[in-house]
């Protein structure tokens, strides 16, 4: 007993000598720079690539896709691609075991290298993400698709190397809904369009017979739902875009609008304005039951569930002036939410669920902000002459939106242009779209 | 002597000449100042408040029955001079009964799209309602509501916004 | 001919006069001009501070926790294989192969570090915290103090850490150069515990011999995902920093080093 107990005194001792080294520093503050990374191009032997340059009439498919992982990284705004040219390593030796020294000394802290083959008539690529620091491999992945998918292969790539590296999932195999916009200001043309998320692939869904307005895409992508004003009846319509096929939602002696999809995709939520009154309604898709949601003399509109499908975010003029409100997906509890000076119009809920963006409009100019569902917390992204109608990135990081030019003195000079804007505001960009664009609506990741 | 008695002549003279020509210039300045007024008069002439009340973009149902009235920002409350408007339709829709209307109710681009719809339907309802009092059935007008989507005057500034704040009457048939 | 020249100018510079005088006034006359519009401005603070509202982490949590069981090691394949054949790639076998050996890489460490945890529990054991007290009363405040604690590691060089810590500016020398390294993920979740210790032992030149990831077994729990990239980031911190800027002197001191790595800070803005 005793001598144990000497045992643990002499123990007790010790112990503080062995520890007294170890020093601890606090790191609290680091950068928020993008992350500098090396996409080495993706390398191919020359069959395969005479193969793809036949189908696809791409010259060498695997630098092509490199170039869109590169470019969606470049846009995320975290990610600091590093010039091809400063390369050492060819792409073929690069993607069996990188020399990281090279790397590291163009200041690559990660590196993207790959491998293209022609397989029975198909796409197959494989790719790697490497620690240059740590001298690893992070994550190896490989795809077989049809050729003309190899623009969502760079994305489904660019997805995984985003969400290794920042711990959040990618949005880059997703796609854009949003309303072409042609001729002058009081005759627009406007047309539904649909295109990949960096403006590849851009297509028209109608003709511009007649004017479509808020196109939103359903949780799966599949259909869309928007305002058309065919036979000069505006009403909320419901698109597949697989098949083309367009039915009017619900049968309302009035306009319907603001048209959006509650998250299970099993209901449409909508606005129906009838003797200068405009109320909220839902209808199931599936036994096609209308429920009213408002009963309020007010404007009541622009819709929007939580990602829980437990609560609407909408825009109401109850109180004198636009302000947002939020209520159970019932209609009860409604609550006001925005009070900072100004107009608040289009709340949409994230799809994390932490936050609302909206359309601010005060002292004359208009704002993209995010508020908390309790309306705490206020940011303002970003000021403009018009801008309006954000709509989230699926991982809820991103806002794209649109944004209208003021015209000179001659009622010249318009133009409407889609712009995205992540929520730190710092990384605001013009989305690139063959005509004028607004309206646009984020899909969900394809490839989920 | 004789100099400066010359020269004095001339002081009076210049003096003379001065104040005409002060006179002169302040009658310039003052008309440039009016013509200014004018044209800024003209500007804000065309509106009260923020309503417009030119006649700029109206066009005639008949002789004298304007086809539009106008409305304050985000308002749909009929002013005086829409009602008057409102009136003389009614008298000539009375008149010619077998005229059925679309009501088509606009905003200005200072606000989001859906809200607009919303008002723009909200102010034909204005016209509808103040057209029924006047003994006009309501199966003889329908309601169609363009936000802000057909704007009659492309211009950014207040004027243009305020034409574009409007219900028109349009003939069905 | 002279005269009529001298009244010209005059009145030439009377006009000038005039005008220079009465046409500031003139500029000021219209007063109904359009309203000014003030603009306002918006903080950069503002912008960067990302906050989460309280009933929001949760279902970020649920979210992420959904996410982890989605896209673990293994699922990426799976998942993709739902997809209609020809609109999606599919991934191979082969990398399912290639990420298991990964994983592989990682179990050693993942023993070794459950390893050192017995024995520590051992250690635990070993003292009676009654007897002790009973001989040094000092001390059984102090243990029941670290005792709180869960982290084992920390507990007792705090009391000496004040004697041979390193001095305020070689600390700060220290801090500045990290920051400069660390770039800062920034998908984490907020309101999360954001904290990486990382131990090192380093060399006379302030290389780094020897990196070790004190809370390894958090990397593979499930929901905390986000973990693995905020200590990889770490990691890489301090390879792109190396050499270190360690102090001249006192080898003894730094040789051994641990940095704790907190990012809420910064992503709370």
């Amino acid at each position: 007993m005793k001598r144990s107990l000497f045992i643990l005194l002499l123990l007790f001792i010790l112990i503080p000598f062995k520890t007294f080294a170890l020093i601890e520093v606090d790191i609290t503050r680091g950068n928020l720079n993008p992350l500098p990374i090396a996409v080495s191009p993706l390398s191919i032997d020359e069959n395969s690539r005479k193969n793809f340059e036949k189908i696809l009439q791409k010259k060498n498919i695997g630098s092509e896709i490199s170039i869109v992982v590169e470019k969606n990284l470049k846009t995320s705004g975290l990610f600091n691609p590093l010039n091809k040219d400063a390369f050492l390593q060819a792409p073929d030796i690069a993607n069996l075991k990188p020399r990281f020294e090279d790397w590291n000394l163009i200041k690559a802290q990660a590196l993207i290298t790959g491998k293209v083959n022609f397989v029975e008539e198909k796409l197959r690529v494989e790719f790697r993400l490497w620690d240059v620091l740590a001298g690893k491999e992070m994550m190896a992945l490989a795809f077989t698709t049809v050729p003309n998918n190899w623009r969502r292969v760079g994305h489904i790539i660019t997805d995984k190397v985003y969400e290794r590296l920042t711990g959040e999932k990618g949005y880059f195999d997703t796609r854009i809904i949003y309303v072409a916009e042609e001729g002058p200001k009081t005759r627009r043309i406007k047309k539904l369009a649909i295109m990949d998320q960096d403006g590849a692939n851009n297509k028209f869904l109608t003709l511009g017979n007649e004017l479509v307005l808020t196109p939103r895409f359903n949780p799966t992508s599949q259909m869309v739902t928007y305002l058309s004003y065919f036979r000069n009846l505006p009403r909320v319509y419901l698109l597949d875009i697989e098949t083309g096929m367009q039915e009017v939602v619900g049968d309302f002696p009035g306009m319907t609008f603001a048209p959006r999809f509650s998250p299970d995709g099993k209901k449409i939520i909508m606005s129906f304005a009838k003797d200068g009154n405009s109320d909220i309604y839902t209808m199931d898709l599936e036994n096609r039951i209308v429920e009213k949601i408002t009963d309020h003399p007010s404007i009541d509109t622009s819709p929007s569930f939580s990602p829980d499908g437990k609560y609407i975010c909408f825009n109401s003029d109850r109180s004198g002036y636009q302000q947002i409100y939020i209520m159970n997906s019932d209609g009860g509890n409604v609550k006001r939410i925005s009070f900072g000076k100004g107009l608040y119009g289009t709340p949409v809920w994230s799809p994390r669920g932490d936050l609302i963006a909206f359309t601010k409009l005060h002292k004359g100019k208009f704002y993209i902000g995010v508020m908390r569902t309790d309306g705490s917390g206020e940011r303002l992204l970003t000021e403009n002459f018009y801008q309006e109608a954000p709509s989230w990135s699926p991982n809820g990081r991103v806002l794209i939106f649109y944004r209208e030019t003021e015209t000179d003195d001659k009622g010249e000079g318009f133009s409407a242009k889609l712009w995205s804007i992540d929520l730190t505001g710092y990384n605001e960009r013009l989305v690139d779209t063959p005509t004028d664009a607004s309206d646009p609506s984020w899909s969900s990741l394809l490839s989920n | 002597m004789k100099k400066s008695r010359i020269r004095n002549i001339d002081q009076g003279a210049i003096m003379k000449l001065n104040k005409i020509l002060k006179n002169a210039f302040l009658i310039a300045v003052a008309c440039l100042a009016l013509s200014a007024c004018a044209t800024s008069k003209k500007s804000t002439g065309q509106m009260q408040g923020d309503v417009y009340t030119g006649t700029d973009t109206v066009e005639y149902l008949a002789s004298g029955v304007p086809d539009r009235v106008f409305f304050a920002t985000n308002e749909s409350v009929l002013t005086t001079a829409s009602r008057e408007t409102l009136r003389k339709q009614a008298a000539w829709l009375r008149k010619n009964s077998d005229v059925t209307i679309v009501l088509e109710g606009h905003a200005d681009e200072r606000g989001t799209r859906e809200y607009n719809l919303a008002l723009g339907e909200r102010r034909a309802n204005a016209a509808k309602d103040y057209l029924m009092t006047y003994g006009i059935s309501s199966n003889r007008i329908s309601v169609l509501s363009y936000g802000k989507e057909r704007p009659v005057d492309s211009g950014s500034n207040p004027l243009a916004w305020s034409k574009n704040r409007r219900s028109v009457t349009v003939k069905a048939n | 001919m002279n005269r009529s020249l001298i009244i010209s100018s005059v009145l030439h510079v009377i006009l000038i006069m005039i005008t220079a005088m009465s046409l500031p006034f003139l500029a000021k006359k219209p007063v109904d001009l359009p309203p000014i519009v003030s603009i306002e401005l918006i903080q950069i603070t503002d912008k960067t501070n990302i906050p989460f509202a309280p009933k929001a982490k949760k279902i970020i949590e649920k979210i992420k926790e959904k996410e982890k069981k989605l896209v673990s090691e293994q699922a990426p394949p799976k998942k993709v294989k739902k997809i209609k054949p020809d609109s999606i790639p599919m991934p191979e076998d082969k990398v399912e192969k290639i990420e298991k050996i990964e994983e592989d890489k990682q179990n050693p460490e993942k023993i070794d570090n459950e390893v050192k945890q017995v024995s520590e529990f051992e250690k635990d054991e070993l003292f009676d915290p009654n007897n002790i007290a009973a001989l040094i009363d000092k001390s059984k405040e102090e243990s029941a103090e670290t005792t709180n604690k869960t982290d084992k590691i920390t507990q007792d060089q705090e009391r000496n850490i004040e004697n041979f810590g390193l001095s305020l500016s070689e600390e700060d020398a220290l801090k500045a150069q990290i920051f400069g390294c660390w770039s800062i993920p920034l998908g984490l979740p907020y309101n999360e515990n954001l904290l990486v210790r990382i131990k090192l032992k380093l060399n006379p030149d302030g290389t780094v011999s020897q990196s070790e990831i004190l809370d390894h077994a958090r990397m593979n729990k499930p929901g905390q995902g986000f973990y693995k990239v905020l200590a990889e980031s770490a990691l890489r911190a301090v390879k792109l920093c190396q050499p270190l800027r360690v102090p001249t002197t006192g080898y003894e001191r730094w040789k051994e080093l641990q940095l704790n790595f907190d990012a809420r800070e910064m992503l709370e803005g």
